[in-house]
């Protein structure tokens, strides 16, 4: 690592960035622009997030209040708990001395905010023993952290065992690494069955008996009451912006998506996700009402369903990307949120989580109901030909929002997608869903440029004549 | 070395198999370790180990499966593309890892392309990623599917009593491959790793009586040998991703070594890893299969694992360690670098390479790598 790295706490630099940007929502037009062009890298986020209006402030504010709780955890009597994206963190709102890290949040913004991206961080992971080969989307972050150049970790808790093989095997690493306990939510292949259901719930009464073994606190019944009837409100609010998605043309913001989801991330249950969530609903109520695109220029050519994830190499250069050619991002799997009301949801009993707060027992229940169904660990446990899995959610998506084409961007540490993507796309095609399998790194634009990867998305928009 | 162990460390379609097919047999191919073999036993068919041996290309698996996944599954899948395994009545997938578990896909998927490369019967064995609580009773009860499964596609029954003599008679197989991994141990060293590997991995797919005569013979020609295949050459034991192929382990021989143990995925763990024969059996074979946490798919037990590596080495009275990871195996390829750290603690010097699977086409950098790795542990001695 370059020494110069590690004289920065990575949780110090995102909570001084953040902090910057949410005092943007005063400045004058002329002292942003100053801002922007002495920060070239920090600004291909900050600016088109900034270009949203209102919600911007709200997603820069949420982000630093998350990061100022890292930092001054320690201080506060607080443990930090490492997790994953896909775990749904109301969980640790509900202990009163925890605060959750969540790896692939803090790689994303390393490799849109830095020049050189998370490539340090991910290269002293395999310096350490790590595997070069596992996911970048933890790898980055996670660097960082095993540096002891980002708050203490306490402990590791995740979601992703039977899911995701790379991801949970990061965390394990991790664990085992800093000596720290460790425990792992697992899931069967399967998703709606009476039996599986009994196995999320006890494996989740395992983790609630872990956290309060690991934290000396118990669970506060009334608080995790209150996180999740403030996830219903939350989930009611995406569930209206999914909805007026099917509109032509398309009224969400297409950046609007990666704002959702990381924020989701991190801040699932707490009131600033609602507000950030209630602004945004605003105005993709205004652009419906007008018949307005979300797009900047008003022109949508074309409308791009993600069957996996985002690139978030070189600030936003992909939503940019899509900005300019007219394209509506469909949102990807990290955009769902399997919610009973969901306008996607097919009504197949289990394949959904209904949030139930009439006592401790029924809550608990219902958070290994939600963990189940995070986009992931919903969408691609099982055979992607399943029902309910990876190919049945991605045609009805498709076919819900009215996608002229699907687009797979992911990593080459994802070992599940890269085992079937190939079949997906074989399958969409056949569908009459033309389909781009992106091989770069979404995390790592070192193994293929945004350059390469924007050439080659040209070509596939052309050939195919999409636009 | 018995011709049948090299022939069946070497070859897909072996005699035993031909045979046992010609008279009317049914064969199961699984991928592994963790899927029990007791209920094919009962049911009289021959359960198959499926390897990646023979592989030439990928060209055909690389149709289904991306570039960035390991090469093992791809070798299978390769292999049933080119008929290879036409003799399978039946394949059990299991989710070891996300691409092996995904090869069921896969497989499906070519066999809809390509006529007669998937055999007519799927199963999927659902194996938990931890070894206790709910996680013991959904194994036993994937047991229970599985039998349920094998008796309703092969109209055959499977009862309690068949279930335990098919226990008792793989418990036999396995208290002489522990008797052959203690021969190992022995100083001077009577067998090579290259002779005993081919026999353990023959168990896995020959015909369960025959291997076991043979297993005892050979067993027994060992305790004669006046031998001493170690001497002037150092003790290795080789850990990590699946190795099905025993030239690996002879191109290690090859460095001055003799290869005293293993932890690859095949073989037995210690003289306590049988099925206990006065429990009730899905009980028992839930708690042999699914205990000991041997794979780093069991995320959260590396201490535990760790232990009974470091242990075994120790045992196995091992100068070095091997760690191998086929590449893209990030479970092995992290834990390897975990274990080299822990045993390193333990004054216990390794070596960790990254490899492909299949025919060795980097033999000559691996050999280079043992050749190194060989001559510091003789310096440092001689230091």
């Amino acid at each position: 690592m370059r020494p110069e790295l590690k004289e920065y706490n990575l949780d110090k630099l995102f909570a001084g960035t953040f902090m910057v940007a949410r005092n943007l929502g005063s400045s004058t037009p002329g002292e942003i622009k100053n801002v922007l062009k002495y920060t070239p890298y920090v600004g291909g986020l900050l600016e088109p997030v900034l270009a949203t209006g209102k919600p911007s402030i709200t997603f820069f504010d949420l982000f630093y209040d998350y990061y100022s709780n890292i930092i001054n955890a320690e201080e506060n009597g607080k443990k930090v708990v490492m997790t994953t994206f896909c775990f749904d963190p109301s969980v640790f709102y509900a202990i009163d001395n925890l605060v959750p890290v969540t790896l692939e949040i803090g790689t994303a913004l390393t490799t849109m905010l830095w020049k050189r991206g998370s490539s340090d961080f991910m290269d002293y992971c395999t310096e350490i023993g790590f595997s070069e080969t596992g996911c970048s989307s933890q790898r980055g972050a996670m660097g960082a952290y095993l540096a002891g150049l980002g708050a203490k970790i306490d402990l590791v808790a995740l979601n992703m065992g039977g899911v995701c093989d790379t991801n949970a095997n990061a965390y394990n690493f991790a664990a085992q690494y800093l000596d720290i306990p460790y425990f792992g939510l697992d899931y069967p292949s399967e998703l709606t069955t009476e039996e599986v259901r009994e196995y999320h719930h006890k494996d989740y009464r395992g983790l609630i008996n872990f956290l309060q073994e690991n934290t000396g606190c118990k669970f506060d019944i009334n608080r995790l009451r209150e996180v999740l009837e403030e996830k219903k409100k939350q989930d009611v609010l995406m569930n209206e912006i999914e909805e007026m998605q099917r509109l032509v043309p398309n009224p969400v913001p297409g950046i609007y998506h990666i704002m959702i989801y990381a924020a989701r991330y991190i801040y699932s249950g707490k009131i600033k996700f609602t507000k950030l969530l209630g602004e945004m609903v605003d105005v993709v109520r205004e652009n419906a009402k007008n018949g307005r695109s979300g797009l900047k220029n008003g022109v949508e050519k074309n409308r791009t369903f993600l069957v996996y994830i985002d690139n978030y190499a070189l600030g936003t250069a992909m939503f940019q990307w899509f900005e300019k050619k007219g394209i509506s991002h469909m949102g990807n799997i990290l955009s769902r949120t399997f919610s009973q009301d969901a306008p996607y949801t097919t009504g197949v009993p289990g394949t959904t989580y209904n949030i139930d707060t009439t006592n401790l027992d029924t809550m608990i229940d219902s958070l290994a109901d939600i963990n189940a169904r995070m986009p992931m660990t919903r969408t691609i446990r099982g055979p992607y030909d399943a029902p309910n899995m990876w190919l049945e959610d991605s045609l009805s998506l498709a076919k819900q929002y009215s996608a002229d084409c699907c687009l797979y961007n992911g990593t080459p540490g994802c070992r599940n997608t890269w085992s079937n993507v190939k079949l997906l796309s074989r399958d969409l095609e056949a569908m009459g869903y033309p389909t781009h399998i992106a091989y770069g790194d979404s995390f790592d634009p070192r193994v293929e440029t945004w350059e390469s990867t924007e050439t080659r998305l040209e070509e596939f928009y052309q050939i195919r004549g999409l636009l | 070395m018995k011709s049948e162990f090299l022939e069946a460390a070497t070859q897909i379609e072996i005699d035993s198999v031909q045979k046992w097919k010609q008279n009317g047999g049914k064969i199961v191919g699984y991928t592994c370790s963790f899927m029990p073999v007791e209920p094919f036993h009962a049911a009289g068919i021959l359960p198959v180990r499926l390897r990646g041996i023979t592989a030439g290309s990928m060209e055909i698996s690389d149709s289904y499966y991306g570039p960035f996944v390991c090469s093992f599954p791809k070798a299978l899948l390769q292999l049933a593309g080119t008929g290879h395994y036409h003799f399978l009545d039946g394949a059990v997938i299991s989710n070891g890892c996300d691409t092996l578990r995904r090869l069921d896909e896969c497989w499906r998927k070519m066999g809809e392309d390509i006529k007669g490369s998937a055999p007519p019967w799927f199963h999927y064995f659902d194996v938990p990623h931890k070894p206790n609580g709910h996680a013991f009773d959904w194994y036993k009860n994937q047991v229970k599917k599985l039998i349920t499964a094998i008796e309703a596609q092969f109209d055959v029954e499977i009862t309690a009593s068949k279930l335990k003599t098919a226990i008792k008679n793989q418990n036999q197989v396995r208290k002489l491959l522990w008797e052959l991994e203690r021969l190992r141990r022995e100083d001077p060293v009577k067998i090579s790793g290259t002779e005993a590997y081919a026999a353990i991995i023959a168990g896995t797919v020959m015909p369960l009586d025959r291997y076991r005569d043979s297993l005892s013979e050979l067993i027994e020609d060992v305790r004669t040998r006046k031998t001493d295949i170690g001497k002037n050459k150092k003790r290795l034991f080789i850990g990590g991703s699946v190795c099905d192929d025993f030239e690996l382990v002879s191109l290690v021989e090859q460095s001055d070594a003799v290869v005293v143990g293993e932890n690859v995925c095949f073989g037995v763990r210690n003289e306590n890893d049988r099925v206990r024969e006065t429990k009730e059996p899905l009980t028992a074979i839930t708690e042999k299969y699914l205990s000991g946490s041997v794979c780093p798919r069991m995320m959260g037990w590396y201490k535990q694992r760790a232990g009974m590596i470091i242990d075994k080495v120790k045992q196995t009275h091992a100068d070095g360690v091997i760690l191998q990871n086929i590449r893209f195996c990030d479970l092995h390829g992290s834990e390897n670098g975990l274990l080299e750290r822990d045993l390193e603690k333990s004054s216990v010097p390794s070596l960790r390479i990254e490899r492909e699977h299949g025919p060795l086409t980097e033999t000559g950098r691996l050999k280079m790598r043992f050749d190194a790795f060989v001559e510091q542990l003789v310096q440092s001695v001689s230091v």
